[in-house]
């Protein structure tokens, strides 16, 4: 196993920018998740680690050898693809033997290491399988076999889990989660659920227009995102944001809204609130974190229940606050009907503050 | 009877989704597809009868074949003209052989060849990105717009020029300018639908560009290579024009030209002419029916997601 690192890696195409200057590094044995939506960088970043791209700038070092201008076959990493990129014509057998095979050796070696990946993902019984005669799962299991049937130094996953059904993906999830924890293997992981990433995840790196947006542990990400693309795009649901405008009031400060109400700050959160570059501050609290109230509440501020969601053992309503929605999460025992007037109360500790210029996150002074 | 084995034969083949208990309409076959099964039967007979015909008339001895009104089937069945062609001690069939082995030799060559430049060329049209592609890839086509006659000049004093008429090398080169532009598409079709992750799979791998196509693309793209090949093959066979032209002595005929000159020198033998006809025929057919699950597989191919 061995480290990767990433050093102001770039790739172009044309004028456009799909990875920008990336820096990052995957410790030996790390699971790094890289997140972001469609079109972030983040598979485009993988195949540059693989070498199936062509990289426009920057170092890529595996296990300490610069590999910038290495084929993909010399990097000594293997990958598993979002559709699995089984050779369809190839038995499972012949699937996983290729890549020792193609480094030409014997036949009872392969034999012996197919037979004892084989033994390891419980495929055994499926060696004489072509690809298309297995379900998704299985496809899935002998694409991870392939890929750690020649103890690579690194593995890539791109999205592995995309294509299986909810159930399925749930329980590969932990599957790929033992399987790392066994071999303590370094593994790059691209997706974009966010949620995959935070529960497999050593550490993820969000992605977000080619840069590199935050590059922490899943806890930290969540509970301290560094921008407001972060905060919306971690956690389900996502962060709710509503743009307001600090006043101050002597040494008060408070957010007020168009409607006219005004949220007053506790004084850690009035020195965020001044360090930002306008008046222009973005609160955000997640669900778990405000509380409803049916009638008016000191501290809490107006809005209307626009629907109710019940999941079972949480019910989340999204409430209005004028035009910016609030996520909550009640109790299903609690009863709220949709158009019903309400009341919310921020929990001054945990609610974030974000520069509604910059985006970014507003520290404490 | 034929309706409720129709109707196992669906069940079972859609074993994955539960079976929807709706039944097979009983309603009359209506008039519409009466009408078209009797224009499917019309066809049929159009393009197999003429085929009966000179099967049967290649049974026929000189005089049966000439007689009105005509015999439907021949009083006294001979395969005299057949063994008269295939006997290379005579001057019928020494004529007869070597026609046929020159139109074979120029098939299979302008085919091989064929292949080993479509193969590339499409792989290349389908997977590299390289300024002038599009140009280059509908220029391919450009020899396919105009009707083959209009070449025949230019081609034959460009052959003149090369030095090449009364050659074989003529004809194949000209067959290659024919074929290759439908098996360039054709192959370019089939290897835009194999998944480029297959590829990069394979060299990662460790599989080397070359190695990733030799052992995973190739094999994949098999139908496809195998289509074009009956195609260039049937084309190069039964091509009579440009034949025609730039051959002319006579041990370098190939079977269509030559079947004409032989048999109108021997003033017509109609069943001699028929029983070549019937040879001449036989090793396109074979082709087809060996193959004829590959070709019909690569013009399908991508029609319907799998």
């Amino acid at each position: 196993m061995a480290e990767v690192v990433l050093n102001e890696v770039v790739k172009t195409y044309g004028d456009i920018y799909a990875v920008n200057h990336v820096s990052l590094t995957v410790a030996d044995g790390e699971f790094v998740a890289l997140v972001g939506p469609s079109g972030c960088g983040k598979t485009t970043t993988l195949s540059l680690i693989a070498g199936l791209n062509e990289i426009s700038g920057g170092e890529i070092h595996i296990g300490g050898r610069l590999v910038n201008d290495l084929d993909p076959k010399d990097r000594d990493i293997a990958m598993v693809f979002q559709n699995y990129a089984l050779y369809p014509n190839k038995t499972v057998f012949k699937n996983l033997a290729f890549p020792l095979q193609m480094r030409k050796l014997a036949k009872a070696e392969i034999e012996r290491k197919v037979l004892s990946a084989a033994k390891v993902l419980d495929i055994t019984h499926l060696l004489e399988r072509k690809p298309r005669e297995l379900s998704g799962g299985q496809q899935q299991r002998v694409a991870l076999g392939r890929a750690l049937v020649r103890d690579p130094r690194v593995f890539l996953m791109d999205e592995p889990l995309s294509n299986l059904d909810a159930k399925l993906r749930v329980q590969m999830r932990t599957e790929l989660k033992r399987f790392h924890q066994d071999l303590e293997a370094t593994v790059v992981y691209v997706t974009h659920d966010q949620l995959e990433a935070v529960t497999m995840a050593d550490k993820m790196a969000v992605m977000h227009g080619g840069f590199l947006q935050q590059y922490d542990s899943p806890k930290n990400v969540f509970d301290n995102p560094v921008n407001m693309f972060v905060a919306s795009f971690v956690g389900s649901p996502a962060m709710s944001l509503v743009p307001l405008e600090a006043v101050s009031h002597g040494s008060d400060v408070a957010l007020r809204s168009p409607e006219g109400w005004e949220l007053p700050l506790s004084p850690q959160n009035a020195r965020k609130a001044l360090g930002a570059t306008s008046n222009q501050v973005v609160l955000g609290a997640r669900h778990s974190t405000v509380k409803l109230h049916s009638a008016q509440t000191p501290g809490a501020v107006p809005g209307v229940v626009y629907t109710v969601e019940p999941t079972g053992d949480i019910t989340f309503v999204q409430v209005f606050l004028g035009t910016s929605v609030v996520i909550v999460s009640l109790d299903p025992s609690v009863t709220v009907h949709p158009d019903q007037k309400v009341w919310i109360e921020f929990d001054q500790d945990k609610i974030h503050l974000f520069d509604g210029a910059t985006e970014l996150a507003l520290a404490a002074v | 009877m034929s309706t409720p084995i129709r109707n196992t034969a669906a069940m079972t083949a859609t074993t994955t989704s539960p079976a929807p208990t709706r039944r097979r309409s009983k309603k009359p076959i209506g008039g519409w597809r009466w009408a078209g099964r009797g224009i499917l039967a019309f066809l049929l007979l159009f393009t197999a009868l003429p085929m009966v015909w000179m099967v049967i008339t290649s049974l026929k001895t000189q005089l049966a074949a000439l007689q009105y009104p005509p015999q439907w089937w021949p009083n006294e069945v001979t395969f005299e003209n057949y063994v008269q062609l295939l006997s290379p001690n005579n001057a019928v069939g020494h004529e007869f052989l070597q026609y046929f082995w020159n139109s074979f030799y120029v098939s299979i060559l302008s085919t091989i060849l064929g292949v080993v430049i479509a193969v590339p060329a499409a792989y290349a049209f389908s997977r590299f990105r390289f300024p002038g592609r599009q140009a280059l890839f509908f220029s391919v086509l450009l020899r396919n717009m105009f009707p083959a006659v209009v070449f025949l000049m230019p081609l034959f004093l460009m052959m003149k020029w090369l030095g090449l008429v009364n050659t074989h090398g003529s004809l194949i080169l000209t067959y290659l300018t024919f074929g290759l532009p439908l098996s360039i598409w054709l192959l370019k079709g089939f290897y835009d639908n194999i998944p480029i992750q297959l590829e990069q799979a394979a060299r990662i791998d460790g599989a080397t560009r070359f190695q990733a196509f030799f052992h995973i693309v190739m094999p994949l793209s098999s139908p496809g290579i195998i289509a074009t090949a009956i195609y260039a093959f049937i084309m190069a066979w039964n091509e009579y024009v440009y034949a025609l032209t730039f051959l002319n002595s006579k041990d370098k005929l190939t079977l269509p030209v030559g079947l004409q000159r032989f048999f109108s020198e021997y003033a017509t033998n109609w069943p001699g002419l028929m029983a070549a006809s019937f040879i001449m025929s036989v090793p396109v057919v074979v082709l087809f029916l060996v193959l004829q699950k590959y070709f019909v597989r690569a013009l399908t191919e991508g029609a319907v997601k799998s």
